[in-house]
């Protein structure tokens, strides 16, 4: 690939590209993707549409929080199992509704850590309505026009700090 | 406390990145496709079941942790490595490592590096970065794909190192110890080839290699039967691209970068063969690109019917083709 050819302009995320300069060598190039600068509004809305349908799926009890975070975070069962340290067994109990029903507070903070969520994210979807659309707070990246809204763990691991404030203009 | 003398250079791989900043602070002169190529980086995986992966998917580089044992090897240096079960221990020695002024490669998950923009964020244990001090709760953190040094919090750090699951890093750090006073370059060079042409030509496993190309091109007409609904398929076509360019890869699937590194050793060790055939290599990763826009195009369009999964097919058997023949002639060419 010749260096003329491997400029994309995307500030957003940059990366080197090994290209042939003007002298025949080849060597790196710093560059933009390709897929951000083109197709970020895509990965958007199939993210969204999927967050939409499995929230619908949450609040019909079809699924647990635990399969709604598993399958948005794109982890295996083997995998989440691993990285919470709980048996497959009981992980796979835990993603429908009536599993999640025997759940402890410690296996609560266990995925937590590993969703990288609040403990009360496990049992609520913060709901944000914009542009007369609602949509969830961890699709939306805090595009939440003049409102701003962070989650603070404390010291206390079952507890967080919710804040809501006005932007000031 | 920052080592204000390291240099923060970006770089195409995250692992040969690493190495190469450490290797360069310590006063080797050696550039990131010497790295890859003498640590046989360049490989090909395809994995249609795994317990790992939620869907099928593919690697083309060797397994991670591998390029530095494999450079340490071939250069005589040494680097020093630990390990830890207890997270506490492990911060407590990475500080202690940073007060000494020694910059210390991480492995991390990349999904809890808060600097990483929500889209690029997956659970994926090994990444590898550069911490390069701290401040008060903060580490600043040379991460080679982004262009100036980030920060990143205690207890981001503490996740990032000891995620659980597939290739846990278990605090995985690491720096250099002893860089020798010469190199010879002449046999690292070539064991590092002749081990790359082992790895694309005769490991006998129907997934690794030419025959993993293989196995991908003709698994790929089954994914339809693997996704949820259409978007999770286009999500998934469009990954390709992602793996092949924008996962640090110096574009086309590490292609480009190795193309680059058989350029920088012809020079070296005087074989102008290697030349010719980097030239030869550079023309397949224009292949490989080709690819790369071709799924990121259909899977944009949602068009996902099986002729264009048969001409993605094509394309992708059409490269183990090629890259057959250019193995087994760079196998020649170093013998």
């Amino acid at each position: 690939m010749k260096e003329k050819d491997g400029f994309i302009n995307c500030p957003e995320q940059q990366m080197i590209l090994y290209v042939e300069k003007d002298d025949g060598k080849y060597g790196p190039m710093q560059t933009g993707s390709y897929i951000s600068s083109n197709f970020l509004d895509d990965f958007f809305t199939k993210r969204k549409n999927l967050e939409k349908d499995l929230r619908d799926q949450l609040c019909l009890g079809k699924i647990s929080p635990i399969q709604y975070y598993r399958i948005l975070e794109d982890l295996t069962l083997s995998e989440l199992s691993a990285r919470v340290g709980i048996r497959k067994s009981k992980v796979k109990k835990h993603l429908d509704i009536k599993g999640f029903g025997d759940i402890t507070a410690a296996e609560l903070v266990k995925y937590a850590l590993v969703f990288n969520v609040p403990v009360p994210n496990l049992l609520q979807v913060i709901l944000v309505e914009i542009n007369q659309e609602i949509e969830s707070l961890i699709t939306l990246e805090n595009k939440t026009g003049n409102i701003f809204i962070s989650q603070t763990g404390t010291a206390n691991p079952y507890f967080v700090l919710t804040k809501i404030e006005e932007k000031k203009r | 406390m920052i080592i204000s003398n390291f240099d923060h250079k970006m770089a195409a791989h995250c692992e040969s990145g690493t190495i190469t900043s450490l290797l360069k602070y310590a006063g080797l002169d050696i550039t990131e496709p010497l790295v890859f190529g003498i640590s046989s980086g360049i490989f090909f995986g395809y994995f249609h079941k795994s317990k790992s992966f939620a869907f099928p998917t593919f690697i083309v580089r060797s397994r991670p942790g591998q390029m530095r044992k494999n450079i340490e090897k071939r250069l005589g240096l040494r680097f020093t490595s630990y390990t830890f079960n207890d997270p506490v221990k492990g911060m407590y020695t990475l500080d202690q490592l940073l007060s000494k002024n020694i910059p210390t490669a991480c492995q991390v998950d990349f999904f809890y590096m808060d600097y990483v923009p929500s889209w690029e964020k997956v659970h994926i244990n090994v990444h590898f970065m550069v911490a390069v001090g701290k401040e008060g709760d903060t580490y600043k953190i040379s991460d080679s794909y982004f262009p100036t040094m980030v920060e990143l919090n205690h207890s981001a750090l503490e996740k990032g190192r000891f995620a659980g699951g597939s290739m846990s890093p278990k605090g995985f750090i690491f720096h250099t110890d002893k860089i020798p006073q010469t190199i010879d370059y002449q046999s690292a060079i070539t064991k590092g080839i002749k081990k790359a042409c082992f790895n694309m030509l005769k490991i006998p496993l129907p997934f690794i290699g030419i025959r993993g190309m293989r196995m991908f091109a003709k698994k790929i007409m089954e994914w339809p039967n693997l996704a949820r609904d259409t978007e999770h398929l286009s999500h998934e076509i469009m990954k390709i691209n992602i793996l092949l360019e924008d996962q640090g890869t110096g574009g086309a699937g590490f292609r480009f970068m190795y193309a680059t590194f058989l350029q920088q050793a012809s020079e070296i060790i005087q074989k102008p063969q290697l030349k010719e055939l980097s030239k030869q290599l550079m023309e397949i990763g224009d292949g490989w690109r080709e690819i790369s826009l071709f799924s990121a195009r259909i899977g944009k369009n949602r068009d996902l019917g099986q002729d264009k999964l048969k001409q993605l097919s094509d394309m992708i058997s059409d490269r183990a083709q090629v890259e057959e023949m250019f193995f087994n002639q760079l196998a020649k060419t170093i013998h």
